[in-house]
């Protein structure tokens, strides 16, 4: 990738190192996300991919190192002031408010004041990729069933106005028929415009369905490219792919 | 317990207990008496609330009682004052256990509420006391009660009953804490459910913890009663109690056997060296402002903050060897009949999460149980361990309901779990939880050997290196292999795996495939809950579909996962 790839970026990370206290979890990673892209993040587990993209949703302090988003330095700034600049996340295990009914969490998604005056239309749009939230209003969110949460985690999440999506792990505890229902929503929120980084263990899945794809291990970036050359590597088919060595 | 820390501390008791032979003057016997006094209000109060997270705001109410039947039985009824400590313990204890049995039965009652209620218990007896003829309003005096002469002086004597009930009641602090019970309340700090379905008869402990607790406050009241001479509702039930020992065991560090003790001395002192003249309101703001700065910059307490330090500076001991647990026990021959899952309904507020399911999972099997998200999979879970009761059915464990049993036994009689959304005790490192499901499932271990073998589990699933570990280290899927060692630390002969291998890769399901093999081979039956449709084919040996809380088909993995009702409420119509 060239420079001029760069500074055309959407979003940019440049060198950046965090630990947990004196745990590394990310070594010198630099990446990028161009404008309407969808770019998945594969590799096992511990490989750092949540803690990326907690940093780049500005939750995790950044040790050293500089995040760029459209062309502003944002290492200083924190979740709030992401959120205000159309960022929003679907964060792991969904992290839904349990005891607010499935409204009150959509209406959590649009608390940034842009996204207030947009309400009605925004929330038009999360029941035409998830009708049955709209049969769902009143309910309690924690009594709703995992694929249903996970619906309102996207809604939320879409609630804000998002320019740049982080997707973590929507496929986590879901019916396979689910999986296909979640997949094919992000697949569409793509098409409306927003860029989409995507952490997925399915890697196949992941690949499937990006524009670009990294390999991370042990905190580090290890690859990048397109993903069906991703998918064509042995070590990559082998490791992710769950193929055993001797096929 | 350490021999070490039984020997210093039996020296100390013992240099105490020879000072009334320096014959000071009774101001430094006093003096001590008052911080012997706080030191068993507070090392009581945190038996109770300090490991269990109970919080109780009625601290002052054990302590009122006590000193009422002291100075009711010795100022109205003329019994030696010796005589009546016996029974200042006993009433409070009664009561507690009385209050107890109620109030720990409700789950709403946790948390603030407890606190709440207790505070509102004083307040009651104060009344009580207040409006009857065991005080009426005058008061009582003690005055004519005669000081027993266990020392050579009566502030000698006050001295030393104080010193002998502050040793006795830490002892009893550290004897618990290094036991069962002490294991069982910090479990029930962190996680009151889950302890009690990984087998800690939560409801007993509690009731023995309130128990200890209210009956040295109690004894500590009757002492009390006749150093100050003079009792009256207003100066003993008012604030005072509730919130000095809170302070102190909070300061101190209440998750450790000393902490109380050390917070009680520390303020007591403090409080002592402001009181002569006009330092009173210096010695308070100075109490105060060390209280704020305490709790701001070391959570933990005192102790807690000095424990760390010195932890830090020393070698970490080594871990306990990994020892394998002897081999099962197993009852019966394989394809028995183990569990019998007979017409269960489970209905939250009329919603029916499960109506009339009939199953059995047979010894020796993986029962793959699979359906839709809300389809009642995690429900039959938590019913089958006990945390549900279902609103009707039977639930035959090698022929015994465990329908009308607590949670704790369906544990012990060899049912464990792991939860879908790991539910460690936070508190503990990854090595203690899983040292407790050996101490209080299946298995009833002691803590050492209990170690060992957790030591062996965390091997098993990868996790040995984390043993000193909080859970909140941990990632999602280190959690996730923690949740796996805790059930089978407890020699389950169910284990009932909740979505195991969600959020894996392709390659760890893989190996997390040949692990849940293994734990079948060890003699485990497995109920296996899970969406990864490759690991279910080549796992199950039969399998069950849920949907909308009920069975829509059973049977070999293959055949199952052909039926067109199967396709069309779960699998959808591309397969993954």
């Amino acid at each position: 990738m060239t420079d001029t790839l760069h500074s055309e970026a959407l979003f940019r990370a440049e060198q950046v190192y965090v630990s947990y206290g004196d745990a590394p979890a990310l070594w010198d990673v630099s990446f990028h996300i161009q404008k309407g892209e969808l770019v998945s993040m594969v590799g096992p587990n511990g490989a750092g991919k949540t803690t990326l993209i907690n940093t780049v949703m500005r939750l995790l302090p950044v040790r050293s190192g500089r995040l760029m988003w459209r062309g502003e330095d944002v290492t200083s700034l924190n979740a709030t002031h992401m959120c205000n600049r159309d960022v929003s996340i679907v964060p792991e295990g969904r992290l839904l408010f349990g005891g607010m009914t499935v409204e009150e969490n959509l209406d959590m998604g649009s608390y940034r004041p842009m996204a207030r005056p947009l309400k009605e239309q925004t929330l038009e749009r999360v029941f035409a990729l998830f009708p049955i939230l709209k049969e769902r209003l009143w309910q309690q969110a924690g009594t709703l069933s995992g694929g249903q949460q996970q619906m309102v985690a996207f809604g939320r999440a879409l609630m804000a106005q998002p320019k740049l999506l982080l997707i973590d792990e929507p496929s986590l505890g879901l019916a396979p028929s689910v999986v296909e229902q979640v997949f094919e929503a992000i697949s569409e929120i793509h098409k409306s415009g927003v860029s989409i980084l995507l952490i997925e263990q399915n890697a196949a899945r992941a690949l499937a369905v990006a524009q670009r794809a990294y390999v991370m291990e042990g905190g580090r970036m290890v690859s990048m490219g397109d993903p069906k050359e991703l998918m064509r590597q042995p070590h990559i088919r082998q490791a992710y792919l769950g193929e055993a060595a001797h096929e | 317990m350490n021999r070490q820390v039984l020997t210093v501390f039996a020296l100390v008791a013992a240099a105490l207990a020879c000072l009334p032979m320096l014959q000071l003057p009774a101001f430094y016997e006093s003096f001590l008496y008052l911080i012997f006094h706080w030191v068993v209000l507070a090392t009581s109060w945190n038996i109770l609330s300090g490991y269990s997270g109970y919080f109780s705001f009625g601290h002052g109410a054990f302590f009122g009682l006590g000193i009422y039947t002291t100075a009711v039985l010795s100022g109205k009824f003329d019994w030696p004052f010796l005589y009546t400590l016996p029974f200042a313990a006993l009433v409070p204890a009664l009561f507690g256990v009385g209050l107890g049995a109620i109030v720990f039965r409700l789950r709403s009652l946790r948390g603030e509420l407890f606190g709440l209620l207790t505070l509102a218990v004083t307040f009651v007896i104060a009344t009580i006391i207040l409006n009857t003829p065991i005080d009426g309003g005058p008061g009582v005096y003690l005055s004519a009660v005669p000081i027993p002469n266990l020392g050579p002086s009566p502030s000698a004597t006050f001295y030393l009953l104080a010193l002998a009930l502050a040793v006795l009641c830490v002892w009893v602090a550290y004897y618990i804490y290094c036991n069962r019970l002490g294991s069982g309340l910090f479990a029930i700090h962190d996680d009151e459910d889950v302890a009690e379905v990984q087998g800690v008869p939560t409801l007993r402990f509690k009731l023995q913890a309130l128990a200890i607790s209210c009956a040295f406050a109690g004894v500590a009241g009757g002492v009390h009663a006749l150093f100050v001479s003079y009792v009256t509702v207003s100066e003993v039930f008012n604030i005072v109690v509730p919130l000095n020992v809170v302070l102190m065991s909070v300061l101190g560090g209440s998750r450790h056997w000393l902490g109380p003790a050390v917070g009680a001395t520390a303020i007591t002192a403090l409080l002592y060296a402001f009181t002569a003249g006009d330092f009173a309101v210096v010695g308070r703001a100075t109490v105060g402002l060390t209280l704020v700065l305490v709790i701001l910059f070391m959570p933990e307490g005192i102790l807690g903050q000095i424990l760390k330090r010195w932890r830090r500076s020393q070698k970490p001991p080594a871990l306990p060897k990994p020892i394998a647990p002897a081999a099962m026990t197993i009852k019966g021959a394989a394809g028995e009949v183990l569990l019998q899952v007979d017409d269960v309904s489970m209905a939250f507020r009329g919603v029916k999460a499960l109506s009339h399911v009939s199953l059995e999972v047979r010894r020796g099997e993986i029962l793959g149980l699979v359906g839709p998200n809300g389809s009642g999979k995690s429900t039959m879970v938590n019913v089958i361990s006990g945390f549900y009761k279902p609103t009707g059915g039977r639930l035959l464990l090698d022929g015994t309901d465990l329908v009308p049993m607590p949670a704790h036994r369906a544990a012990r009689s060899g049912i464990a779990r792991t939860y879908q959304i790991p539910k460690p005790f936070t508190n503990l490192t990854v090595l203690e939880n899983a040292t407790l499901a050996g101490m209080f499932g299946g298995q009833q271990l002691s803590r050492k050997l209990a170690a060992h073998q957790a030591m062996y589990w965390l091997e098993f699933v990868g996790l040995a290196e984390r043993a000193r570990a909080l859970p909140s280290e941990l990632n999602l899927h280190q959690r996730k292999f923690l949740e796996l060692s805790r059930a089978l630390a407890s020699a389950p002969q169910l284990v009932m795996l909740d979505e195991v291998l969600a959020g894996l890769t392709p390659s760890e399901i893989n190996h997390a495939i040949a692990m849940v093999r293994e734990i079948r081979q060890r003699g485990s039956t497995i109920l296996f809950i899970e969406h990864n449709m490759r690991a279910v084919q080549e796992l199950c040996d039969r399998l069950i579909v849920l949907n909308y809380g009920q069975i829509i088909a059973s049977g070999l993995p293959k055949e199952v996962m052909q039926d067109p009702a199967v396709i069309n409420a779960y699998l959808g119509t591309s397969q993954s």
